[in-house]
């Protein structure tokens, strides 16, 4: 195909022209399945729809987002996410960076050590939600047969059903399958810290504790600061784990955002409202995470 | 290092424990599979069923349409993978290799369509489908799952391509190679763990979905993917916690080879996006 050249592409002032049509076909495709689609989102939120038909759209109204800011239902979703963000990423912080500290040492075996501690990665979401919603069965589930052995409570609680218990099954199931990706990260920041720089530390005698605190945390900062908000992301998105364990319920003590848009949308057929608190979601975890990053967010793209 | 036996004995523990701990729900649902209903209903927990029921995974295999659900997690990971990745390696190649105008702009906009909740996009792209017709089918699948995969895909593969030095395109094109040529037959094979990395990656977040599934193909028995299939077997009152554990082992084995055998690759995918 080469050989005839109709226009020669290897041309240097032809180059950009192969650069162009090799993008080409992402942007198409991105433009009809992501941008296209958003735009309807956000025109759909300015509308008071139902259940949206393509081409015949209604009046622009504020409606949707002023009935949005009073509903007291909107303000608890943040707040559940909020809370959701906060404990969940915090545990898989914590669970995280002492797997990949543990990891990081030198001993036999240590390759398969990572590979299982790194597993619940590859467990699909929903999967991850029918064995933790047997763990945390109301009559027969592990969890509360622990809690009742170890004298914590007198009687089984049933998790899922219970207004204050729901939250922390869910939390305890998004750090089961969040972690390890903080584990991942964090290993492999580990590993791109010279070895040279501990052994100076030791030669000036700085303690395993000191080292850790002058050596490994400021080096894993920028690792630690980008896996922190893809984490973050996660939790805020989040809808399998959620939907399928507790629907969000009860009383909505576990409905974030992400659920209350879905719920909203194809559970009342609001699309409008729905869009709405989507958009909104999108908004703030666009910011939080610019806000988070700073002038970090230079150094990922 | 040097350690104390004493030193590599609590290092032993601390990590056997530790892994004991974070595989044991794996370990439980397997167990839960396995045993019997009577056991099931009895505290203490046994977490060794006394008489294991092994038949209980060629019983719901056939009293569930599994089969079909997992074929179907198949042909959308698949048809969705293919259709990623034929742009993505395109676009990668063309943003690691051209300083176009705009790439920039558009690079930035790949990275924040991973921040897209799909809670947001499933309810414009439900309206699309309807008005096409497509609501039931395995394209709207093919297409959703797109939607998650060329942003990562596409920034993922231009790490790797800005690894492989230009040196190697421009030696091919003195001696008389097309740009086009270059890529595609000194660029590619060499690229080529990172092209299977990434389309592994891709296949994984496709075999995990479930808001798209649930929203385009919940009329649609025949279509059911191995996710939605499982959830339709959680009660609201009364579950049976035998045959979907059983059904769940079968979704979760798949990608969980995939983990053990393919590892590196994974982790070198999940990695390359973030770090540097």
């Amino acid at each position: 195909m080469s050989h005839a050249k109709m226009f020669d592409l290897a041309r240097p002032s032809r180059q950009h022209l192969l650069g162009y049509i090799l993008l080409a076909p992402a942007v198409l495709l991105v433009g009809f399945i992501i941008v296209y689609p958003l735009a309807i989102a956000v025109d759909l939120s300015f509308q008071d729809v139902r259940i949206p038909r393509m081409g015949r759209r209604g009046e622009f109204t504020l409606d949707n987002y002023e009935r949005l800011f009073a509903s007291s239902e909107f303000w608890m979703a943040c707040w559940v996410t909020i809370k959701l963000v906060a404990v969940v990423t915090i545990g898989s912080l914590i669970v995280g960076m002492s797997t990949a500290l543990l990891v990081n040492n030198r001993f036999r075996g240590r390759t398969l050590a990572r590979l299982g501690m790194a597993l619940p990665w590859a467990v699909p979401e929903v999967i991850a939600v029918v064995i933790f919603a047997w763990i945390f069965d109301s009559s027969f589930g592990l969890m509360s047969w622990l809690f009742v052995v170890t004298g914590i409570t007198d009687t089984m609680i049933p998790w899922v059903s219970s207004p204050s218990a729901a939250f922390w099954a869910v939390a305890v199931t998004m750090v089961w399958k969040g972690f390890p990706f903080v584990s991942i990260m964090v290993l492999a920041g580990l590993q791109s810290i010279p070895a040279d720089y501990y052994n100076a530390a030791k030669v000036d005698g700085a303690s395993a504790a000191q080292r850790f605190r002058w050596i490994t945390l400021p080096l894993l900062m920028p690792v630690l600061g980008v896996t922190l908000v893809l984490v973050i992301l996660w939790v805020f998105r989040d809808f399998s784990i959620i939907k399928v364990l507790t629907e969000g319920g009860p009383l909505r003590t576990t409905q974030t955002l992400s659920i209350m848009t879905y719920d909203q949308a194809f559970g009342f057929h609001n699309f409008g409202y729905a869009s709405a608190v989507g958009v909104l979601t999108l908004v703030i975890s666009v910011v939080a995470s610019m806000f988070m990053l700073g002038r970090g967010t230079k150094a990922i793209y | 290092m040097t350690r104390t036996f004493n030193q590599s004995l609590m290092l032993y523990l601390g990590v056997i424990a530790t892994l004991a701990l974070i595989l044991f729900p794996i370990y439980w649902l397997f167990i839960t599979a396995i045993s019997t209903s009577a056991e099931l209903s009895a505290l203490p927990p046994s977490f060794w069923p006394a008489d294991a029921q092994w038949e209980i995974f060629a019983r719901v295999w056939e009293a569930r349409p599994i089969p079909t659900w997992l074929m179907n997690s198949m042909i959308a990971a698949l048809g969705s993978v293919a259709l990623s990745m034929v742009v993505s390696v395109f676009a990668g190649y063309a943003l690691s290799r051209y300083q176009l105008r705009g790439g920039h702009a558009l690079g930035l906009f790949i990275l924040t369509a991973k921040m897209l909740p799909a809670t947001l996009l499933v309810i414009p792209l439900f309206a699309v489908f309807r008005n096409l017709g497509l609501i039931g089918s395995m394209w709207t699948l093919v297409i959703a799952h797109s939607t998650l995969i060329v942003p990562f895909a596409t920034w993922m593969l231009k790490g790797y391509f800005d690894t492989i030095p230009r040196e190697l395109e421009q030696a091919a094109m003195v001696d008389g190679c097309s740009p086009m040529g270059a890529m595609v037959r000194v660029v590619l094979p060499i690229a080529t763990p990172g092209l299977a990395a990434t389309a592994l990656y891709a296949f994984v977040l496709s075999w995990a979905d479930y808001a798209y599934a649930r929203t385009f193909l919940v009329n649609a028995q025949d279509n059911w993917t191995a996710n939605l299939g499982i959830t339709t077997m959680k009660g609201e009152y009364v579950t049976d916690w035998n045959e979907i554990s059983a059904a769940a082992v079968f979704v979760a084995v798949p990608v969980i080879i995939i983990y053990l055998f393919l590892e590196r690759y994974l982790v070198g995918g999940l990695t390359a996006g973030a770090e540097k």
